[in-house]
């Protein structure tokens, strides 16, 4: 089943593809998501049918190029929600009504993905990743912003994974340029991984939910296919067996661990989803819709089979799919 | 000779453990100063300049050159490294004297001195996190404040990382952590300042002209500036040896007439690092080619191509900083990998000092801890404990943590023993029997040292669970681990090593000849 919606602002221009996806924790009651593209941010009310710009209050006289996005895990009670945009991040605590811009120290960074603490009640923390400047922190809801880039040597970063444990072992993972890099002290400093510099750019992460248990992490590259490391990141194997194998050609946009068993791949013109930990997968019914070209991913209601998945395509369009 | 080396070991002993003894040292009494009080083997033993009796002299030099050894290599064990000193010396003196072979002897505790290292190295634990690092810190440091502070440095900085020690501004500790890289060399020209109150100037997304040229005719200049100013780059920064008056004049004059903003700063020197690879490090950062003196490179041929880039830098009149260096993330890494590697085989301290600082550099991100305190001298006290307790915590994390207070010396013993009894060489079983007896030393003397009575102690931790120890704070048997009670591997291999290594070279002197007019060795050697 494939089903696709356009925005109301339509941007027919290719470059404002769909860059991050993110949806209420409580998506299957309020059906709300928000979808960050060149052209600004943009929320639908309606399960990701129809979009309209955020940006409003802002009164902007330009387009707000706008990068990646992500929720509270307390969302439905503190409607708080961030955006990166280029040279700084837009926080709202009313579900995307009013902002609050917060800049980034000159020259301005490009956000290549956001996170909120699965502890953020507690904590306060967000952590934005950038492609020149490593890792920005805030330990004050997204008030005060700082680098913390100790050891990390690849200050391109392309892609950020949390553990769900986070309050416990402080965890966090990023994929770079030139490879893997984790951090067990809350991104205070980062340790480099044993993950071939040939294999990167590592496009997509994703930390399993029983990380604490089976130390599970899974990586999309660029060139290499599915990373998985079952040793919290020090070793890892790569995913090339059945299907998986044969499909993997092109880039690895994004990886989803929603089970300790279901898996997400995103490709470019495929999503693949396994429901044995990776040992067999059936490709997504994407109809032609991904043939705009698949570029981010999220799936509010799970991996299990007939779940909603959200898929943000290169035309700056928004496609709901049924899990395989 | 032995008479003084248990002169100095007597003075040392009471040092060892967390309620150590303390030594009291004159000074000059004819100026009615106070004497200096230390609780540090290492720092007691390098006050000892002469003993009235030239061949006790001998011995007692001869253990202050090894504690001072134990002390630089790994900033913490000088005491346990004396009073294994002591035990094996002592003992195995005793056995040579009544007719045992020095020479089979000293054979026999060489190998069983590579046994109990293989024992330490295999029941070393890995040391991560701050509260870990914390408590190894504690046991060698004793300041609970200070253990903490370091506690978190390391946990962020690493076992490679940049740390330095400044005179504190208050009475307390504080840290400041700074992101990117920086060096000794600050700006070239005071004119380059451009916020006079931080006396500093800082610069967005600059090029990198690195250099070990004298620039010294504006000309020479020229490509660079030209080249930056065609690719539409605002800021420029200069690493050069030096600059000419007039150079620094055309610098000022063409932030108005280009509008690039441009700092020059001094090529950095650490003595003991060649200038070539600070240059191939300063590269690999920023990207870039070096224009490089030796090799026949001119500054008039610059392009483009040969200027590095970061996202950030700064200069003061001291030091200048690289924030987010623009050069090949896979090439630093390799780099990073080689030094690694090098380091890791390297023997002698300083040059481990010398790659461990580059590899510092390089990894990014350095901390500063400002040490006050009450008076200038405890200033002085607290910065030399914070220093070899640094030293030791980069130890432990390269090479992890072992139970503390003798504990896991103890541990070695049942290896020990079974090779005892499977020998029948009177010199071997007599050399296993005297390492023996040292194994229990440490952890009798820090007993000993509590003010307990070490013969029921020990009896109570024999009958103990593995990795049990005595906790002197608590007067209580406890698991070591559990209990935070750490010791850095690499502290313990190496007062072990040291120690045992030492004596048994000490064993086999027969012969000791004193100069007419000795000088005196104020440094230990």
């Amino acid at each position: 089943m494939t089903e696709e919606r356009d925005f109301e602002e339509q941007d027919p221009a290719d470059q404002d593809m769909v860059l991050a996806i993110a949806t209420s924790p409580t998506f299957e009651r309020d059906g709300l998501c928000f979808a960050a593209r060149h052209s600004g941010l943009y929320r639908s009310t309606d399960g990701g049918r129809t979009f309209e710009l955020t940006y409003g209050s802002l009164n902007l006289q330009t387009e707000l190029p706008t990068l990646a996005v992500a929720v509270s895990p307390q969302f439905a009670t503190d409607h708080t929600l961030f955006a990166g945009a280029e040279g700084g991040i837009l926080r709202s605590f009313d579900a995307g009504q009013t902002w609050f811009v917060e800049l980034l120290p000159a020259p301005p960074p490009v956000i290549s993905a956001m996170l909120v603490s699965p502890g953020y009640e507690e904590d306060g923390t967000v952590f934005a990743a950038t492609l020149e400047d490593g890792v920005y922190r805030s330990a004050s809801r997204g008030g005060h912003w700082e680098l913390w880039n100790f050891r990390l040597l690849d200050l391109h970063v392309l892609s950020l994974a949390i553990s769900p444990s986070f309050k416990q072992d402080e965890t966090l993972f990023v994929g770079t340029e030139s490879g893997l890099f984790r951090s067990t002290n809350g991104g205070r400093a980062w340790r480099e991984l044993a993950f071939a510099a040939e294999s990167a750019p590592v496009l997509g992460l994703a930390v399993s939910p029983a990380y604490a248990q089976n130390g599970i992490v899974y990586a999309g590259t660029e060139v290499a296919g599915v990373w998985r490391s079952v040793d919290r990141g020090t070793s890892w194997e790569r995913l090339s067996e059945g299907l998986i194998g044969d499909l993997i050609a092109g880039p690895v946009n994004a990886v989803l661990a929603a089970s300790e068993a279901d898996l997400l791949v995103l490709l470019e013109d495929a999503v693949l989803v396994s429901h044995d930990s990776g040992a067999t997968w059936v490709a997504c019914d994407g109809g032609e819709a991904l043939e705009a070209g698949a570029s981010c991913i999220a799936a509010p209601q799970g991996l299990a089979p007939g779940a909603p998945l959200l898929v943000g395509l290169g035309d700056g369009t928004v496609a709901t799919l049924a899990a395989a | 000779m032995q008479r003084g080396i248990n002169w100095m070991l007597n003075a040392i002993r009471p040092t060892l453990g967390p309620l150590p003894g303390i030594v009291a040292l004159e000074r000059n009494a004819s100026r009615n100063e106070a004497p200096e009080l230390m609780d540090n083997a290492a720092l007691t033993a390098r006050r000892v300049i002469e003993l009235a009796d030239r061949d006790a002299d001998m011995g007692a030099m001869l253990l202050r050159g090894m504690l001072w050894r134990v002390h630089q290599s790994a900033g913490d064990g000088s005491a346990t490294a004396a009073v294994l000193f002591g035990s094996v010396y002592n003992e195995a003196l005793r056995y040579i004297t009544a007719g045992g072979n020095a020479m089979q002897l000293r054979r026999h505790l060489d190998r069983g001195m590579r046994v109990v290292l293989e024992e330490l190295t295999a029941m070393s634990k890995p040391v991560e996190g701050q509260a870990r690092l914390t408590e190894v810190a504690q046991a060698i440091c004793y300041d609970p404040p200070l253990a903490h502070m370091l506690g978190e440095i390391f946990d962020i900085i690493g076992e490679y990382g940049q740390f330095e020690m400044r005179e504190g501004r208050t009475r307390d500790l504080e840290r400041e952590y700074v992101e990117g890289v920086y060096w000794e060399g600050g700006l070239l020209a005071r004119e380059m300042i451009v916020d006079l109150a931080k006396q500093r100037t800082d610069l967005e997304n600059p090029a990198i002209l690195l250099t070990n040229c004298d620039i010294e005719e504006p000309r020479q200049l020229i490509p660079t500036l030209d080249a930056a100013i065609q690719a539409g780059i605002g800021s420029l920064m200069i690493i050069a040896r030096s600059l000419s008056p007039v150079v620094v004049s055309l610098l000022v004059a063409s932030q108005t007439r280009t509008r690039i903003n441009t700092i020059a700063v001094k090529m950095p020197f650490t003595y003991g690092i060649p200038e070539a690879a600070m240059m191939q490090d300063l590269q690999l950062l920023v990207g870039g080619r070096p224009v490089i003196k030796d090799a026949g490179d001119t500054l008039e041929a610059v392009t483009l191509a040969d200027l590095g880039r970061a996202r950030r830098v700064w200069g003061d009149r001291n030091y200048f900083g690289i924030v987010g260096g623009q050069g090949d993330a896979r090439a630093l890494r390799a780099h990073l990998a080689q030094l690694r590697s090098a380091y890791a085989q390297m023997r002698d301290p300083d040059e481990r000092d010398l790659l461990r600082r580059r590899i510092g550099k390089l990894m990014g991100g350095s901390a500063i801890l400002w040490v006050g305190a009450a008076s200038e001298s405890e200033v002085k006290f607290r910065k030399e404990v914070a220093e070899r307790t640094a030293r030791a915590l980069r130890g432990a994390i390269l090479e992890g943590a072992l139970p503390g207070g003798g504990i896991a010396f103890l541990a070695c013993r049942p290896r020990l023993r079974t090779m005892m009894q499977g020998s029948t060489n009177p010199d071997e079983r007599a050399a296993y029997s005297i390492l023996l007896r040292a194994l229990e030393e440490p952890a009798r003397t820090i007993i000993h040292n509590a003010g307990y009575n070490p013969d029921e102690i020990m009896v109570e931790i024999k009958h103990a669970a593995p990795g049990c120890g005595f906790d002197v704070s608590t007067g209580q048997v406890t698991d070591m681990l559990e209990a935070g009670i750490l010791d850095a591997t690499g502290a313990t291999k190496e007062a072990w090593h040291t120690a045992v290594s030492s004596a048994a070279m000490a064993l086999t002197v027969d012969v000791l000849v004193h100069k007419k007019l000795p000088e005196q060795a104020v440094e230990p050697e």
